[in-house]
C-alpha cells in the first residue's frame, strides 16, 4: 500500500493540480525557498518557478485579496496563511469580498480560489499560534469549508476544492501533517459536501472533525473491547454541509456526540446539535446530544494544560461510555 | 395583588379534573361565590367559584385541559386593581409550565382529628402522601406559598423522575414515540433511565408484557357473514374509574366476609305504618338509619384508612350504591345520626334522582364512612360486595325469602328473611368486631325500637 | 468663463493631446461628464423622494477625474472603484439605465438588484465593482495584476480609491507587493480632500498622498482632478508604463465634491463659502467646456445643448428602471455559489 503523509498527500495534490491546469498557482509566506512552514510547498518553486510559486511579504491582507483578484480574472490561485490564526488579518477581504462579490454582483463573476490553513493545537504554540476558527467561516455565506482528516481525504479534498469555483477555506490540522495513510497515486478527488462513514457501529454517533475523527477512532478501538460500538462520521465539508447520514445514524443509534477541537460555545457542534434536535431524529433520540470541544480559554502554552484544554482520545472514551450506558 | 383561583380538590382520592368549560370571560366582573369553571372529575361535574369579588384576570388552562388539584387554573384582581406592569412576565414565570403547585387546604379538612400544626408547613395532603410512603418531610424543600412542602414534592422526592416538574412522566423522545406508536399511557411504565427517565426499552418491556393489547380501538372487529362477533368499548370516564378503584380495593384490602339473616317482620311493620300515612318508605332508608345507629357503636367499622392512619369517624356518613347504565355510583347521605327515617328518605330519592340525572356535587360523593348494595330487588339471593375505599366495610343487602324455620318448640314457622353480607377490610376489622357490629345491626333491624334511645 | 484670461495657457499646453485625441474624443468627454452630472442629479432627486433606497454617494463635481481617468484606459482593461463609483462607471461605459435600475434593486439592474449604489459592477466589461469597503478593492487590484503577468496579456487595472484609503493597511499592503512584483496597475487616488468628515490636512502628514509613492519606488503624480485632460495626460502616462512592463504608478487627483459624503451628511466639517468657491470657479465641467468653445472645437450653443442631451438619456434610465421588475422572492438565495 502506498503510503504518504498528510503534508505529502497536499504537495501532491498541488503539484497535479498545477500541473494539469496553468491557471492554478500557489501565494504565500515563504513558500518557495522555505517549502512552507510546515513543508507543504517544499520542491514546488523548483518545480514550477517564481511566477506560480509566490512567495509574498508579511502581508495577509494582501495575499488574501491578490487570491480574489487573480480568481476573479481567469486564475485558480490557491493561497496559504500560514498559521490559521492569521487569518483574522485577512477577514476583511475574505468575508466581504471574496463571499459576497458573486452575490452581490447579481450571480455574476466568480471567486475560485482556496485558501489553505493548518489550525489546531497541541504543538506547544501557545494562544496566538493555535486557533481552530472554522466556525467563523462556516458562519459567512459564499464560503465553502472544508477540514480534511487524514492524508487520503487531504489530497481527494484539495483538488476537490481547486476544481470548485467558489472561495474555499481548507483548514488542516498542524498535528496531522506527518501522520501517514495511503493516498493512491492518481489525482482523484473527494467531493465536497459528501460526508463520510468512518466506522460503522450501532450503540452512539460520533461526529468528527479533523484530527478529533482520529481520535475517536482511537476511542473506538478501546470501547470495541467492551463490547460499545461507535459510528464514527466525518463531514469533511463542514459548509456546505451534508447532514443527511448524520440524521440516519442517529435515527440508528439513539445517541450522539459530537467532538471537535475548537472551543465548545459557539462551536460548529451546536450546529450538529440543532440540526439532530430539530428535524427527523428527534424522535428517536435515548439520549441527550452531548459535545465535547474545547474549553472557554485561550490555548495555554503549559503542555499538560493544553493537553487538558481539547477533546483527546481518554476523554471521548469517557464520554463515549457515559452516554451508552445511561448516564445523562 | 392578583388572586389566586385554585382548583380544589374536591374528594381525598382526587388528583386531577378536567376543564369543561370556562363559564365567564377574561375580564368579567364576579362576585365572589360565582361559578367560572365546569371541571369533571371521576364522575360527576363540579364548578369552580369566585373566592373573591373582582375582575378575571387570566383563565391559565384551556378547555379541554386536564389539570392537577390545588394548580392555580386562574388569575383575577380585586375590583379597581390594575394588572401588574410585568404582568405577562409574572404569570410565566410564576404559572407556567414550571410553576410548582399552590398549597391549598382541602375542603373537607375540618374533620381531620389531628389538630396539632407540624413545625414543617406542609399541606395536609402531602403529609398524608408523605405517610402513606413512610418518608420523612423534615428535609423536604417546600415549594408551594410560603414555602410549604405540597404533594409535588412529596412525590419529587419519592420519585424524582416519575414525573418532571410540569407533572408529565420523564421520558426519552425514542421512548414517547413509540409510546404511542403502541397506544399505551407512558404513566403507567416503570423508567430504567437516569432519574427514572422511560428509555424505549422499557417500553418496549411493557408492552412485551402485555397479555392482550389494551384496547382494539383501530382494528375493525372481525365480520361473519356481514355482522360482527364483538362489540368493541373502550373504558374510559366513570367505567374506567369504577374498575381502577374496585381492582385496587379488591387488591388491597384483605376482604373478610360474614353472612346473616334479617327477620324482616319488624321492618315491614313499620313500612307498612308508613305506607297507611301516604308517607313512602323504603327498605334502604330504614337499612341506612339502622346502619348509621350500629356504627357509631362500632368506631372501628365506621373508620376510614389512610396509608397507615386509622380515622374514626364520629358521624355516620352512608353511601348507597346507585346503579346507573354506565355503572355504579355511591352518594352519600351525610349525619344520618341526626335524620329521622323521613329525612333519610327524601335525601335518599334527592340523591338517587341527581345520580340518575347526573347531576351530584362532589360533596354527594364526599366523606362516606360506610356504604350499603342492595339488589334485593334483583333477585339475587346474597353476593358479596367489594369494599368502597378508603372505607373499611361494606354491607350488601339480598333478596327477601319465606323461609320456613324452627321456632322456639321447634316447630316450622314461616319467616321473611333478608340476606345480607358484610365485607369487612381485615387490616382494620377483626373477625369478632365484624360479627360483633353484624349481631348489633340485625337487633336495629329485628327490633328497630333499639334505634329511638 | 471664468479661467478667461487662463485659457490661452491652456490650450497651448494641451496643444499636442488635443492634436492625438481629436474633436471628437473631446466632445464626447464632455457629454459624458453632462451624463455623469446628470445622473447624479437625478439619483439625489429620486432618493429625496423616497424612490431609492438605502444611501447615495454622489460624485458631482468630480467628473474630471472619472472621465479623464477612464478614457485614459483601453479596452479590455480591467476596472475597480469605489463607493462613489457612479461616475467612473458612467465613465467606463456602463448604460445609464441598467445602473439607475440597479439603484431601484430591479431585476433588470447589472447587479439583479443585489448590489445597489455601492456595488454596481458590470463584470462583461471588466469592470470589476465598486466596493462599499475603503480600500477593499485595493488588494483585489494586486490579484488581477498578477493575473494579467501570468496570462501574459497587455491589460492595466486601474483601481480608483479616495484620500481615506491611502491611509487603510491594505493599502500599503497592495502598493508594496505591486512594487515588488512590477505589477500593471495604476492606483488612482481621488482626492476629494474630505474622508467623510475628515479633512486631509488633518489625516495625512505629507501635502501630497503621491509621496506615498516614494515609500514604495513607484512614480507618483499629483495632478488637478478637475482639469479633464491633465487627469487624462496623468493616467495615460501610467498606463502605458505599465503596458511596457514597467510596473504600477500612483496618481493623485484633486478635486472637490459638492455634496456631502452621503445622505445623511450635515456637512458641519466646511463651510458654504468652500462650496461655493469651486463651484463657481473650478468646476470642471465649465472649464472643459470653456476650453472647447475657445479652442472653438464647438459651440457655446452646442457644449450647453449637451446637458440637455445628458437630461433625456437619464430620463429615459429612469423610465427605464420604472417599467422593471424587482427580483422574484423565490430567486432569493441565487447567486451566491457558483
Amino acid at each position: 500500500m502506498r503510503e504518504l503523509t498528510y503534508a505529502e498527500a497536499l504537495r501532491e495534490g498541488l503539484r497535479q493540480a498545477m500541473t494539469t491546469d496553468p491557471n492554478v498557482f500557489v501565494i504565500g509566506e515563504d513558500i518557495g525557498v522555505y517549502g512552507g512552514a510546515f513543508g507543504v510547498t517544499a520542491g514546488l518553486l523548483s518545480e514550477f518557478g517564481e511566477q506560480r510559486v509566490i512567495d509574498t511579504p508579511i502581508s495577509e491582507a494582501g495575499i488574501a485579496g491578490a487570491c480574489i483578484g487573480a480568481a476573479l480574472t481567469g486564475m485558480r490561485p490557491v493561497g496559504e496563511i500560514q498559521f490559521m490564526d492569521f487569518v483574522t488579518l485577512t477577514m476583511e477581504q475574505i468575508v466581504l469580498q471574496a463571499a459576497k462579490v458573486r452575490f452581490m454582483f447579481g450571480g455574476k463573476a466568480s471567486v475560485p480560489m482556496v485558501l489553505r490553513m493548518p489550525g489546531g493545537s497541541g504543538t506547544g504554540a501557545a494562544a496566538q499560534h493555535s486557533e481552530s476558527l472554522e466556525n467563523w467561516f462556516v458562519h459567512v455565506p459564499g464560503l465553502k469549508v472544508v477540514m480534511p482528516s487524514s492524508p487520503y481525504d487531504a489530497k481527494g479534498l484539495l483538488l476537490a476544492a481547486i476544481d470548485d469555483n467558489n472561495p474555499v477555506i481548507f483548514v488542516e490540522h498542524k498535528l496531522l501533517y506527518k501522520t501517514k495513510g495511503h493516498v493512491p497515486e492518481e489525482a482523484y478527488r473527494l467531493p465536497l459536501s459528501q460526508t463520510n462513514i468512518v466506522r460503522e457501529g450501532k450503540h452512539l454517533t460520533v461526529v468528527a472533525t479533523s484530527i478529533m475523527v482520529n481520535r475517536a477512532l482511537a476511542a473506538a478501538d478501546e470501547l470495541a473491547k467492551e463490547g460499545i460500538e461507535l459510528e464514527i462520521i466525518d463531514p469533511r465539508t463542514l459548509k456546505p454541509l451534508d447532514d443527511a447520514p448524520i440524521i440516519e445514524s442517529v435515527k440508528k443509534t439513539g445517541r450522539a456526540l459530537i467532538v471537535h477541537e475548537a472551543v465548545e460555545m459557539g462551536g460548529f457542534g451546536g450546529e450538529i446539535v440543532a440540526r439532530i434536535a430539530g428535524g427527523e431524529a428527534f424522535d428517536y433520540l435515548e439520549a441527550p446530544v452531548r459535545r465535547l470541544a474545547a474549553l472557554d480559554i485561550p490555548i495555554p502554552y503549559n503542555r499538560e494544560l493544553e493537553h487538558h484544554t481539547v477533546p483527546q482520545t481518554e476523554s471521548i472514551i469517557v464520554e463515549a461510555r457515559k452516554l451508552v450506558q445511561g448516564a445523562y | 395583588m392578583p388572586i389566586e383561583i385554585i382548583l380544589p380538590k374536591f374528594g381525598f382520592t382526587l388528583e386531577t379534573a378536567d376543564i369543561v368549560q370556562w363559564l365567564k370571560h377574561e375580564g368579567d366582573t364576579v362576585r365572589s361565590g360565582d361559578a367560572i369553571c365546569e371541571v369533571t372529575t371521576d364522575k360527576v361535574n363540579m364548578e369552580v367559584e369566585a373566592p373573591e369579588t373582582g375582575t378575571l384576570w387570566k383563565f391559565l388552562y384551556p378547555q379541554g385541559a386536564t389539570v392537577p388539584v390545588t394548580e392555580v387554573i386562574a388569575v383575577m384582581l380585586r375590583l379597581n386593581e390594575a394588572p401588574p406592569i410585568d404582568g405577562d412576565a409574572l404569570l410565566q414565570t410564576r404559572y407556567g409550565q414550571n410553576a410548582p403547585a399552590i398549597a391549598v387546604m382541602p375542603v373537607a379538612d375540618t374533620l381531620e382529628t389531628n389538630g396539632a400544626k407540624d413545625k414543617t408547613a406542609i399541606t395536609p395532603l402531602a403529609r398524608r402522601v408523605a405517610q402513606a410512603a413512610n418518608l420523612s418531610v423534615e428535609n423536604l424543600t417546600g415549594t408551594g406559598t410560603n414555602q410549604r412542602i405540597t404533594r409535588r414534592d412529596v412525590e419529587a422526592a419519592l420519585s424524582p423522575s416519575a414525573l418532571t416538574s410540569t407533572g408529565k412522566p420523564r421520558a426519552t423522545p425514542a421512548a414517547r414515540a413509540f409510546a404511542h406508536q403502541s397506544d399505551v399511557e407512558l404513566t403507567r411504565i416503570p423508567g430504567t433511565g437516569v432519574r427514572g427517565r422511560i428509555q424505549r426499552a422499557d417500553v418496549e418491556t411493557y408492552v412485551a408484557a402485555q397479555p392482550t393489547p389494551l384496547v382494539e380501538a383501530t382494528k375493525p372487529p372481525p365480520e361473519i357473514d356481514g355482522q360482527a362477533d364483538q362489540t368493541v368499548i373502550k373504558m374510559t370516564g366513570m367505567r374506567l374509574t369504577i374498575a381502577t378503584r374496585l381492582q385496587k380495593s379488591f387488591q388491597d384490602a384483605p376482604h373478610i366476609f360474614f353472612d346473616a339473616q334479617i327477620d324482616t317482620a319488624a321492618i315491614n311493620t313499620i313500612r307498612s305504618k308508613a305506607k297507611a300515612r301516604k308517607e313512602k318508605l323504603s327498605i334502604t332508608s330504614i337499612l341506612v338509619k339502622a346502619a348509621a345507629w350500629t356504627l357509631l357503636k362500632h368506631p372501628f367499622v365506621n373508620a376510614t384508612l389512610h396509608g397507615d392512619e386509622i380515622m374514626q369517624w364520629k358521624t355516620a356518613n352512608i353511601g348507597v350504591a346507585v346503579a346507573l347504565q354506565e355503572g355504579l355510583i355511591v352518594p352519600v347521605i351525610h349525619h344520618v345520626e341526626t335524620l329521622g327515617l323521613g329525612s333519610i328518605q327524601t335525601r335518599l330519592d334527592d340523591v338517587v334522582n341527581r345520580a340518575q340525572n347526573n347531576s351530584l356535587r362532589m360533596h354527594d360523593l364526599s366523606d362516606g364512612t360506610f356504604t350499603i348494595s342492595n339488589l334485593g330487588m334483583y333477585g339475587v339471593d346474597r353476593f358479596t360486595a367489594i369494599i368502597n375505599p378508603p372505607q373499611v366495610a361494606i354491607l350488601a343487602v339480598g333478596r327477601t325469602q319465606r323461609v320456613f324455620v324452627p321456632d322456639d318448640n321447634d316447630q316450622p314457622v314461616i319467616k321473611s328473611l333478608m340476606q345480607i353480607t358484610l365485607s369487612a377490610d381485615h387490616r382494620v376489622v377483626d373477625g369478632a368486631q365484624a360479627a360483633l357490629f353484624l349481631n348489633d345491626l340485625r337487633a336495629a333491624l329485628e327490633d328497630p325500637t333499639q334505634l329511638l334511645f | 468663463m471664468a479661467n478667461e484670461r487662463l485659457m490661452p495657457e491652456m490650450i497651448q499646453r494641451y496643444h499636442d493631446i488635443i492634436e492625438t485625441v481629436g474633436p471628437e474624443f473631446l466632445k464626447e468627454s464632455l457629454q459624458t461628464m453632462h451624463t455623469i452630472r446628470a445622473f447624479e442629479e437625478r439619483a439625489e432627486q429620486l432618493f429625496s423622494l423616497g424612490r431609492v433606497h438605502g444611501t447615495m454617494h454622489l460624485s458631482i463635481g468630480q467628473e474630471a477625474t472619472a472621465v479623464g481617468a477612464s478614457s485614459a484606459m483601453e479596452d479590455g482593461d480591467y476596472l475597480l472603484n469605489h463607493h462613489r463609483g457612479h461616475g467612473h462607471c458612467l465613465a467606463w461605459g456602463s448604460d445609464a439605465s441598467r445602473m439607475m435600475a440597479e439603484f431601484m434593486g430591479k431585476e433588470t439592474g447589472y447587479c439583479r438588484g443585489r448590489g445597489g449604489s455601492m456595488h454596481i459592477a458590470d463584470v462583461e466589461s471588466n469592470n470589476l465593482g465598486a466596493n462599499g469597503i475603503v480600500a477593499g478593492g485595493v488588494p483585489l487590484s494586486v490579484g488581477v495584476g498578477l493575473s494579467i503577468k501570468m496570462r501574459k496579456t497587455d491589460q492595466v487595472c486601474l483601481v480608483i480609491f479616495g484620500d481615506g484609503a491611502a491611509n487603510e493597511g491594505a493599502f500599503h499592503e497592495a502598493l508594496n507587493m505591486a512594487s515588488i512584483w512590477d505589477l500593471p496597475i495604476i492606483f488612482l487616488c481621488e482626492n476629494n480632500q474630505y474622508a467623510m468628515s475628515m479633512p486631509m490636512p488633518k489625516a495625512f502628514n505629507v501635502e501630497k498622498i503621491s509621496t506615498r509613492a516614494t515609500a514604495y519606488n513607484i512614480p507618483g503624480i499629483t495632478v488637478d482632478g478637475n482639469d479633464v485632460l491633465a487627469v487624462y495626460e496623468a493616467v495615460k502616462t501610467a498606463a502605458d508604463r505599465a503596458r511596457r512592463g514597467e510596473g504600477p504608478s500612483l496618481v493623485e487627483s484633486v478635486t472637490y465634491r459638492y455634496k456631502g459624503h452621503s445622505k445623511s451628511d450635515k456637512q458641519a466639517y466646511r463651510t458654504r463659502e468652500e462650496v461655493q468657491d469651486w463651484q463657481d470657479n473650478r468646476d470642471p465641467i465649465m472649464r472643459l467646456s470653456d476650453l472647447l468653445v475657445t479652442a472653438g472645437i464647438t459651440t457655446q450653443a452646442e457644449a450647453d445643448s449637451m446637458r440637455d442631451t445628458a437630461l433625456k438619456i437619464i430620463d429615459d434610465a429612469v423610465e427605464f428602471s420604472e417599467n422593471s421588475a424587482s427580483p422574484d422572492l423565490a430567486s432569493i438565495a441565487e447567486g451566491v455559489y457558483a
